[in-house]
């Protein structure tokens, strides 16, 4: 099983507008990078051609708020733009 | 201008904003509770066992009306090391006259908050709360509803761990990874009677897990298993600022994400007959507040309280959660804050008599009480050398190919001295640890 497996279990109502966006420039002097193993949705791809290497989709986001506290939150990072899907969008457990 | 009012705003439908909207609507308010999922609980995570007993006199009736999983009779701590684990396993009849249940909160939130509007309480749905302004003899909600500004004496946030009305009001600091531990969970499918078979249960008791010491020595990384009527669910919680450091294997590489962590735990020889085979049916992932008693965040302002997780009141134990019963319970200490400011015509001191209320409550007399216990849990030692020990020396005891000469205690000495912890840790950790339990 992998997470993308498992992501395949859960539902979304994307909204159109990105909740969360990702200012690519900051992430050039980021070395450690921690978005990529710290979103538990694999929202954060590392691609190479990517400037600062990284490639950001807000759509299978499971709205945790992790990048808010690592990323946004840390004044030596800062790429991540963070707030919550709109009334009514994004995540939607069937379980809680 | 705004376009409509009402004597409270409740910003957040979890059980912390229902507790406080449904006891307001009791007292006669006119309240409004927001909520931005298009159905209570679609947007709410929890492990978990609610200790039922706050509910009591709000609504009695909850453990024969409420959707609940399981009556918990059954609670087990798991040290694990290597191929090992050693567990204490606590089952107490008694515990079945303790209205304590495991629960879903997809289906529980949308019960309780239906309650909250058979007692008067307005419910919006779909909608969310983008910033909270307080003004000379008032507070304003806006939302993200046209025309969606919302005029209140005062504003209960009830919005769960990123809480929008803490940060936009500023009334929360800043978070840190030190702040916050992750959390990620799978709802498994392994049917009603096999979890009464496998968990050694009778069909409407349930049983929680609690894990540490995988990997070996990676403080505050635990794990649960706690049965429904017919899920289980298996998590993972992590601080964030350990995740980062213990994920960090270089540039490009995923390094070990948390689910990473949880799905080699589900393949332990000693967890795997627990979990195997069955359909996951849900994955989630969620950050939980982790702050001691002495680094709470701030949680009022003139007409604003903050509630639940948005206010960080929730205790891990180590051994259980407590989280849910506490957001309940600060939700109602909200509303009798309210109450007062009604009959006093003075609004402006809701913020500070709702702290003062809280103040006195259990839940943070409980967290003053556990004030170390969060340090104590971040010693590595508890995660790698203790439960090595606990494992050598009952493997000396019960083995038949170690060398088991010798009384138990010196076997279980000369396990302590193969560790890496010293004499005066063991002393200093077992001291704090008795503190703060
Ligand atoms: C893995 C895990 C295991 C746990 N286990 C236990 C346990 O066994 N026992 C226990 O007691 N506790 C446990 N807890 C803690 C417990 O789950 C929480 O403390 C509790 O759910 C908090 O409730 P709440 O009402 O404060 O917040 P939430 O349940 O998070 O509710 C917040 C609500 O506000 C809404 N909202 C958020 N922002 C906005 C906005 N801007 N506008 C409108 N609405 C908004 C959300 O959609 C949500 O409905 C656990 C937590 C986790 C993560
Ligand atoms: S942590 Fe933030 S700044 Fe660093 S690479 Fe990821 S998105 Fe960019
Ligand atoms: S909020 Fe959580 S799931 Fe969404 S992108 Fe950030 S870390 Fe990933």
């Amino acid at each position: 099983m992998s997470v993308q497996d498992d992501l395949e279990t859960v539902n979304w109502d994307v909204s159109e507008d990105a909740h969360i966006t990702v200012d690519n420039e900051q992430c050039v002097t980021c070395e450690d990078k921690p978005c990529l193993h710290l979103c538990p949705a694999e929202c954060f791809d590392y691609q190479e051609d990517q400037e600062g290497g990284i490639y950001f989709a807000y759509e299978p986001c499971v709205e945790c708020g992790a990048c808010m506290v690592f990323c946004a939150n840390d004044p030596d990072k800062g790429a991540v733009s963070w707030s919550k899907a709109e009334g009514g969008k994004g995540v939607e457990f069937d379980f809680g | 201008m705004t376009d409509a009012s009402f004597d409270v705003v409740v910003v957040g439908a979890g059980r912390a904003g229902v507790a406080a909207a449904y006891k307001l609507a009791d007292e006669e308010f006119d309240v409004a509770l927001v909520e931005r999922a298009k159905q209570p609980g679609m947007k709410n995570v929890t492990g978990g066992v609610l200790y039922g007993s706050i509910l009591d006199d709000l609504v009695p009736e909850f453990p024969e009306e409420a959707p609940l999983e399981r009556h918990v009779v059954e609670h087990n701590i798991k040290l694990l090391h290597g191929d090992a684990e050693v567990s204490i396993g606590y089952r107490d009849l008694e515990l079945r006259e303790e209205p304590n249940y495991t629960l879903m909160l997809g289906k529980f939130d949308r019960w309780f908050v239906d309650r909250a509007v058979e007692q008067g309480v307005t419910f919006l749905p779909e909608t969310g709360v983008k910033d909270v302004t307080q003004e000379a003899d008032r507070a304003v909600v806006h939302t993200d509803r046209e025309n969606g500004d919302i005029a209140c004496d005062a504003v209960i946030g009830a919005d769960g761990v990123n809480t929008t009305v803490g940060r936009k009001t500023g009334i929360q600091r800043t978070m840190r990874n030190e702040d916050m531990a992750l959390s990620v969970k799978k709802v498994i499918d392994v049917g009603r009677e096999e979890i009464d078979r496998r968990f050694n249960l009778d069909s409407d008791e349930g049983a929680a897990y609690i894990y540490t010491g995988f990997p070996e020595g990676a403080p505050t990384i635990g794990y649960f298993i706690y049965t429904f009527e017919e899920y289980i669910s298996v998590g993972a919680v992590g601080g964030l600022e350990t995740l980062r450091w213990l994920g960090s294997e270089g540039y490009g590489d995923t390094g070990t994400p948390l689910y990473s962590l949880l799905e080699r735990f589900m393949e332990l020889d000693t967890v795997r007959p627990y979990v195997r085979g069955d359909a996951v049916e849900e994955y989630q992932g969620i950050l939980v507040p982790e702050h001691s008693y002495d680094s709470l965040p701030g949680r009022y302002d003139r007409r604003v309280a903050l509630v639940g997780d948005a206010a960080g009141l929730v205790l891990n134990k180590g051994y259980t959660f407590r989280g849910l019963d506490y957001g309940i319970k600060s939700g109602l200490v909200a509303a009798e804050a309210a109450v007062e400011c009604e009959a006093d015509a003075d609004w402006d001191s809701f913020g500070q008599r709702y702290d003062d209320r809280l103040e006195d409550s259990y839940v943070l007399q409980d967290m003053k009480q556990h004030r170390h216990l969060p340090r104590f849990l971040e010693n590595e030692r508890m995660y790698g050398a203790y439960p090595g020990i606990a494992t050598e020396t009952l493997r000396s005891m019960y083995s038949a190919n170690t060398d088991a000469s010798g009384l138990t205690w010196r076997q279980a000495y000369r396990a302590f001295r193969r560790s890496d912890a010293g004499f005066l840790d063991l002393l200093r950790d077992g001291y704090r640890g008795l503190r703060s339990l």
